[in-house]
């Protein structure tokens, strides 16, 4: 019997006992065999999540038509009354920054930053890295940061750096924040640190920005602007500034 | 209800059938809202626990766990409802509830499949993934992998000249996923 037929006889739950015993000593012993497996059982989990949502949405409609048939009374009035209020002092408060405007700011603006550290030119450069950095190059990015975890050296500043980009390639805001926090804070003596400094400000900027933390953004926008020697992207952040508080 | 119709409508829930699904939530309702009324849960919350269940008893259902029913549906929707009561309780109030009762309370009726899995960020790339394949690569693996249906039944339902034609566009579509994320 063939690998692939075990597997899925494994999912239908057909497995004889043998065909069972065979398999679960694949499981050990065969590399491949494990993770087309692995990959499968978590191809189900993604399914099993995605149908599971689908159908919550048809069972809250399910709930919906019942809570309508509900007489309104005084209480549901009440309620409907202060979440409008609610709703109309949102609006107030917040139409200063209108909610698509600082995704636009963001989209003009990002570009994610150039792979200067493997330049995909040679094809025999097969180390995870390297293709790390290929997925990178060609807008593959959950590739990418799939690879980027697998490195070695994932902590490193440059990998935490283009992992960074990937994910606010793909709007992770918050994956994102988190891993450049570390190379936005004030450089010590460690000139690799140095490196990436200015740019991860610039790029943590555009993250809050996206996330619609505007304050922090402005904030982060201004150390690459007050940046004492490093000219990258001062000219871009000012005229973010301007542009996030001209409204 | 004979023994026969009850069986029938569980093949009705397994197919998907959306009137089944429907009268099976509305006619449990109360019962299990008051249920987890009495724990102390609030009415949204218990709702959304009532939702979760109903899904998780069709699972049952799709994997075989439950081919028939001893007991009235509520019983089954309140034995796998208290689990995700438990759970609630415990994670707002992590001290009203010691470990010893929930194990006692939940090995009871059915082995249930409650959907705890790590819903981790690979799963999270497969199905960012799996929205851009095409329709029939979504419904072919979500017919085998959620819905339960062995390879023969898939072809049939979905008028495959023959078992092989469709194994061979389901590697496909797995060889199309697993590219674009490794």
């Amino acid at each position: 019997m063939k690998k692939e037929d075990l597997i899925e006889k494994y999912f239908t739950s057909t497995l004889s006992p043998e065909e069972r015993i065979l398999f679960d000593k694949l499981l050990q012993n065969d590399q491949e065999f494990k993770d087309e497996f692995v990959f499968q059982k978590e191809l189900k989990q993604s399914i099993a999540h995605q149908q599971r949502e689908t159908i919550k949405k048809t069972l809250k409609g399910f709930e919906d038509k019942l809570s309508k048939k509900k007489v309104f009374t005084l209480k549901n009035w009440l309620a409907a009354a202060s979440v409008l209020l609610v709703f109309s002092l949102g609006y107030f408060a917040f139409n200063k920054y209108n909610s698509s405007k600082p995704e636009k700011l963001f989209t003009s603006n990002f570009v994610p930053y150039e792979n200067v550290v493997h330049p995909t030119v040679r094809s025999n450069d097969e180390s995870i890295e390297s293709r790390a950095f290929s997925a990178y190059d060609s807008g593959m990015y959950y590739k990418a940061i799939n690879l980027f975890n697998s490195v070695e050296n994932k902590d490193a500043d440059y990998i935490r750096f283009y992992k960074a980009m990937s994910f606010l390639a793909l709007k992770k805001n918050h994956e994102a924040i988190d891993l450049l926090l570390p190379l936005a804070t004030t450089p010590d003596a460690s000139p690799s640190k140095f490196k990436w400094y200015a740019k991860a400000n610039w790029y943590l900027g555009l993250a809050y920005l996206n996330n619609q933390e505007i304050d922090r953004a402005i904030s982060q926008f201004n150390v690459v602007v007050n940046h004492p020697d490093c000219d990258y992207k001062k000219e871009a952040a000012k005229d973010l500034i301007s542009r996030i508080k001209s409204d | 209800m004979t023994e026969a119709n009850k069986n029938i409508r569980l093949e009705a829930l397994r197919k998907g059938d959306s009137s089944v699904l429907e009268t099976i939530y509305k006619s449990n309702r109360s019962t299990f809202l008051n249920f987890a009324h009495g724990f102390g849960i609030n009415h949204e919350d218990a709702l959304d626990i009532y939702q979760d269940t109903i899904i998780a008893f069709r699972e049952n259902v799709i994997s075989g766990k439950l081919t028939e029913l001893k007991c009235a549906p509520s019983t089954y929707l309140c034995a796998i409802g208290k689990y995700k009561i438990f759970q609630l309780l415990r994670r707002q109030k992590p001290n009203s509830l010691d470990g010893k009762v929930i194990v006692e309370e939940t090995n009871e009726v059915l082995d249930v499949n409650l959907f705890e899995e790590e819903y981790t960020n690979k799963v999270e790339m497969i199905g960012e993934q799996l929205k851009k394949l095409s329709n029939r690569c979504r419904e072919i693996l979500t017919l085998f992998y959620y819905e339960g249906y062995t390879l023969d039944e898939i072809a049939a339902i979905l008028d495959y000249s023959n078992k092989l034609v469709l194994k061979s566009q389901k590697s496909r579509c797995l060889k199309q996923l697993k590219d674009s994320i490794l």
